[in-house]
């Protein structure tokens, strides 16, 4: 192979590499790869020598930084859809792209496009450089730009930013109740995608000095997505998929109206649905109870496969929390004003009548709060009031009107509530769940950024991050199941883990609906002491609950609910003594 | 005079619109019951085409008018191939979720690896260009000349009036069959809650393969009514697919009049657009009214219009019953 060539598959490997980002840290199934790529390639002609006569390096920035921002736009135009439609999107974007110079031939340079001399020249006359961009300089300069994608990717694969997007991956309403980020993180990853297209498509448009639509077809987005597919999901994973691109037979793709060599979009297409069937086959293996021995660099990093049923059915070992280990949670929490949390007066009412009829309710640091009733009494929707997720009544977050529409604002005010079927994303091992909602803790602040440039002080932050998941792993008894696999997690199991990544994000204000639902009695004994460890050490922990046994042992207040009115609020003992209470909930007379 | 071509441009619009309308129809259905997008149904349109031409003419086919055995074995061929192609890339699809893969990626990617297969296999056989391909309806031996005379003394091409109204007819019945047959109960019923419809005995994984060779047939029956009298392409497909999609977006995924409707419109906009533009412009409308009305109107993607009420929400937040206002 040329140098030229060597250098092509190189900057395709960088368009490999950024299309990686969303598709397999993030989960983000962006088909339209092909169309940063030709942004970058016709921007660095149009802007550079020969086109509005810019310096051939300025060219090259403001054509990277135009696909990044046509990332960017992507992103904001497609924030609300979900993946088989984003898909769809991105994949009309990528045609939209290629048709465009058609459509605007004086413009764009119609089928024909555009070519440049090459081999180009960097000059610089206030610098004193020139360089010319000989086949060995190409060659390196795209070496180096993959080398420098390459590490990027692996370093953010191990940290903080890494789980944020498999967080987003796995369960991106999970990942934003846990305080992360999720449509920020998307933006970003989308943005950064579209900058490495566009910087490989100037890097190979100033290589070879031609661009046209023919090398920029949408059939380009399906190679890469090849390439991804097909490799490990690993920092390296398009490696194989862009070699094995490389030594095919080159040519036009079949298809957009070329009658082209169709032997190259057949093998694309095949090794596309290989990239599909290759896992889905040995996924099903392995749920039958086959063992597939892959080699090791095939071998997925990330998730780990399931495990047949059979394995499942093991006695459950005892649960052995270990107080001493929580970590100090909330050292400020002594100075912060009482209550912890006001509604005042909330109404919620749907079309079948009144949910919550004029609401009252206070929580108070270091006390567990229990909200019993009947079904249907508005136990669920109070909590949600009380989360700010339901615009009623006026609440307070420690004395200052809390008013926060998402649940990432939510979490970062110090509002963390647990869903009432747990969630528990089957690719995340525990301790990674745990970790994720540390993530949303202000307390480590820009750690992800600190991790991908290697900052003194991220080494610092990331022993105390580990610190603090394991110390509050262990305090909730699941430190033996730091590393399980999620599917094999019990119920009650689940419930903990729940509660446990609530308490991670550093939230003083915890609500929890149900943690007891599934739960054996020695579990619920383990959820008995955590939550009252919790309250003592300063959290206003607000349960809803029909295990009154558990209320009785834990509860500091109790509010009944019945019909959507509050029966009785206030100390525990004085409401278990009402008798409007008794009968509302045992039926007495 | 300029009345005139305005008509001739909005027929012609209207006839390769009620095309887009049944692809559009049948992407819906699959969108709506599947809950998968069927990436490959424009690829299907043209290749259940080809397939049945290969079958019945040869591999260098002419626009010459078949004989009459021919005509019913390029109709029954090609709706065959359309329900067939479609039905395999249905099974496949649905039985490989048995398989529960975390993520959309492998259906995305399975559709247009079976699009891109099928376009390339295709051009292995037929290596031209484009093709003009023969018309099993023989609708231009209707009138001489292939031409209607108007009243007022102008003229359309007789081919686009009876590829409206078939199309129309086509489009209304299968509305009907998914609105009052037991079929269509069942579809719907897997639309609303595959799971539910199971429990109740609707075999939901064979309703989602039969609704994907319903969609295929229709398919079949675009491409009928949309290769003759015009060079077709064996990757022509691929666009076709998008702007279906773009109508049945349009129109409301799962929403079968919808479809037709938004069919309707791409097709007269576009054909308006070639005419004031050419045809560069025309062939970008409906990419770009795909990402518009994604992103003003995203589709939430769960059985859509089908289910005949508005859809359930999303798991989010809050839950359905306490939502406020």
């Amino acid at each position: 192979m040329t140098a030229v060539g060597l250098a092509q598959s190189l900057w395709l490997l960088l368009a490999a590499l950024g299309l990686a980002l969303p598709v397999r840290y993030a989960g983000i199934p962006l088909l339209g790869q092909g169309a940063f790529v030709a942004v970058g390639g016709y921007a660095v002609v149009l802007l550079g020598p020969g086109g509005t006569g810019l310096p051939l390096g300025v060219a090259a920035g403001l054509a990277v930084s135009l696909a990044a921002a046509a990332g960017y736009l992507t992103a904001l135009a497609t924030a609300r859809l979900d993946g088989g439609y984003l898909a769809l999107a991105t994949w009309a974007l990528a045609w939209l792209v290629q048709r465009a110079p058609t459509a605007f031939p004086d413009l764009l340079g119609g089928t024909e496009g555009f070519s440049r001399p090459a081999p180009a020249r960097l000059v610089s006359r206030t610098l004193g450089i020139e360089v010319t961009l000989t086949d060995r300089t190409s060659l390196l300069l795209a070496a180096g730009c993959c080398l420098l994608a390459l590490a990027t990717l692996a370093r953010l694969g191990r940290g903080p930013l890494g789980l944020e997007l498999a967080g987003l991956r796995e369960s991106a309403p999970l990942a934003a109740s846990l305080g992360v980020p999720v449509a920020a993180r998307r933006r970003a990853v989308l943005t950064w995608a579209a900058a490495l297209g566009g910087l490989a498509g100037a890097g190979s448009t100033v290589l070879t000095g031609v661009i046209s639509p023919a090398d920029v077809s949408p059939l380009l987005s399906l190679e890469l997505l090849a390439a991804v597919l097909i490799g490990p999901a690993r920092w390296w994973g398009p490696v194989p998929g862009v070699a094995l691109l490389a030594v095919l037979p080159a040519g036009p793709l079949a298809g957009a109206g070329s009658g082209g060599v169709p032997a190259r979009g057949m093998l694309v297409g095949l090794l596309l649905l290989a990239g599909v069937v290759v896992p889905l086959v040995v996924r099903s293996a392995r749920l039958r109870g086959w063992r597939v021995v892959l080699p090791g660099f095939l071998r997925p990093a990330q998730p780990e496969p399931p495990e047949p049923l059979e394995h499942r059915l093991e006695p459950l070992e005892p649960l052995e929390p270990r107080p001493d280990r929580l970590p100090e949670l909330w050292p400020t929490v002594a100075a912060r004003p009482q209550p912890a949390l006001e509604l005042v007066s909330a109404s919620v009412r749907h079309s079948g009548g009144p949910v919550l009829d004029d609401v009252s309710l206070t929580l108070r640091h270091g006390e567990v709060h229990a909200l019993i009733g009947p079904n249907g009494s508005g136990k669920s929707t109070l909590l949600e009031v009380l989360a700010g997720s339901l615009d009623a009544g006026a609440v307070r977050l420690g004395g200052v009107p809390h008013r926060a529409r998402t649940p990432v604002h939510r979490a970062r005010a110090g509002v963390v509530r647990t869903p009432q079927q747990p969630v528990v994303p089957a690719g995340l091992p525990p301790a990674r769940q745990v970790a994720l909602g540390a993530s949303g803790n202000g307390r480590w602040s820009h750690a992800g950024l600190r991790q991908l440039l290697g900052t003194p002080l991220s080494r610092v932050q990331a022993a105390e991050l580990r610190a603090w998941r394991a110390g509050i792993l262990d305090a909730l008894g699941l430190g033996r199941l730091a590393e399980a696999d999620p599917s094999r997690l019990s119920t009650g199991e689940r419930q903990l883990l729940q509660l446990a990544r609530a308490v991670a994000t550093g939230a003083p204000v915890l609500l929890f609906d149900e943690p007891a639902a599934g739960m054996t009695a020695a579990e619920r004994a383990v959820l008995r002491d955590v939550l009252r460890l919790l309250a003592d050490r300063g959290a206003a922990v607000a349960i809803v609950e029909h295990d009154l046994r558990l209320v009785a042992a834990v509860a500091d207040r109790i509010t009944v609910l019945d019909a959507g009115r509050v029966l009785a609020s206030g100390a525990a003992a004085t409401v278990r003594a009402e008798p409007r209470v008794r009968r509302a909930l045992l039926g007495e007379e | 005079m300029i009345a005139g071509v305005l008509l001739q441009v909005v027929l012609a619009g209207l006839a390769q619109g009620v095309v887009l309308g049944l692809v559009a129809l049948g992407f819906s259905l699959v969108a709506g019951t599947a809950r998968v997008l069927p990436f490959a149904h424009g690829d299907i349109v043209v290749g259940a085409a080809f397939l049945a031409v290969l079958a019945v003419a040869g591999r260098t086919p002419t626009a010459a008018p078949p004989g009459r055995l021919a005509s019913v074995a390029l109709l029954v061929f090609t709706l065959a191939a359309g329900a067939a192609l479609s039905g395999l890339v249905g099974g496949l699809t649905v039985l490989s979720d048995g398989a529960r893969q975390p993520g959309p990626e492998s259906w995305i990617a399975g559709g247009l690896a079976a699009g891109l297969l099928l376009r390339a296999g295709l051009a292995f056989v037929l290596a031209q260009q484009a093709y003009a391909l023969p018309d099993a309806l023989h609708v231009d031996a209707l009138a001489p000349g292939g031409l209607l005379r108007l009243p007022g003394g102008g003229t359309v091409p007789v081919r686009a009036v009876c590829v409206l109204a078939i199309g129309l007819a086509a489009g209304l019945a299968t509305e009907a069959v998914l609105a009052r047959s037991r079929f269509g109960a069942a579809v719907r019923a897997v639309a609303d809650d595959p799971a539910g419809a199971a429990l109740c005995g609707v075999p939901a994984r064979r309703v989602m393969v039969a609704a994907f060779s319903l969609a295929g047939l229709l398919a079949g029956l675009a491409g009928l009514l949309a290769t003759p009298g015009r060079a077709v392409s064996v990757g022509d497909g691929a666009l076709l697919g998008l702007a279906a999609a773009a109508a049945a977006v349009l129109g409301g995924i799962g929403s079968p009049r919808g479809a037709l409707a938004g069919g309707l419109l791409i097709g007269c906009l576009q054909a308006l657009a070639g005419y004031a533009f050419g045809t560069g412009v025309a062939d970008l409308l409906p990419l770009v009214l795909l990402v518009a009305v994604l992103a003003v109107r995203p589709p939430s993607g769960r059985g859509g219009r089908l289910t005949g009420r508005p859809m359930r929400r999303l798991p989010s937040g809050r839950s359905a019953a306490a939502a406020p206002r």
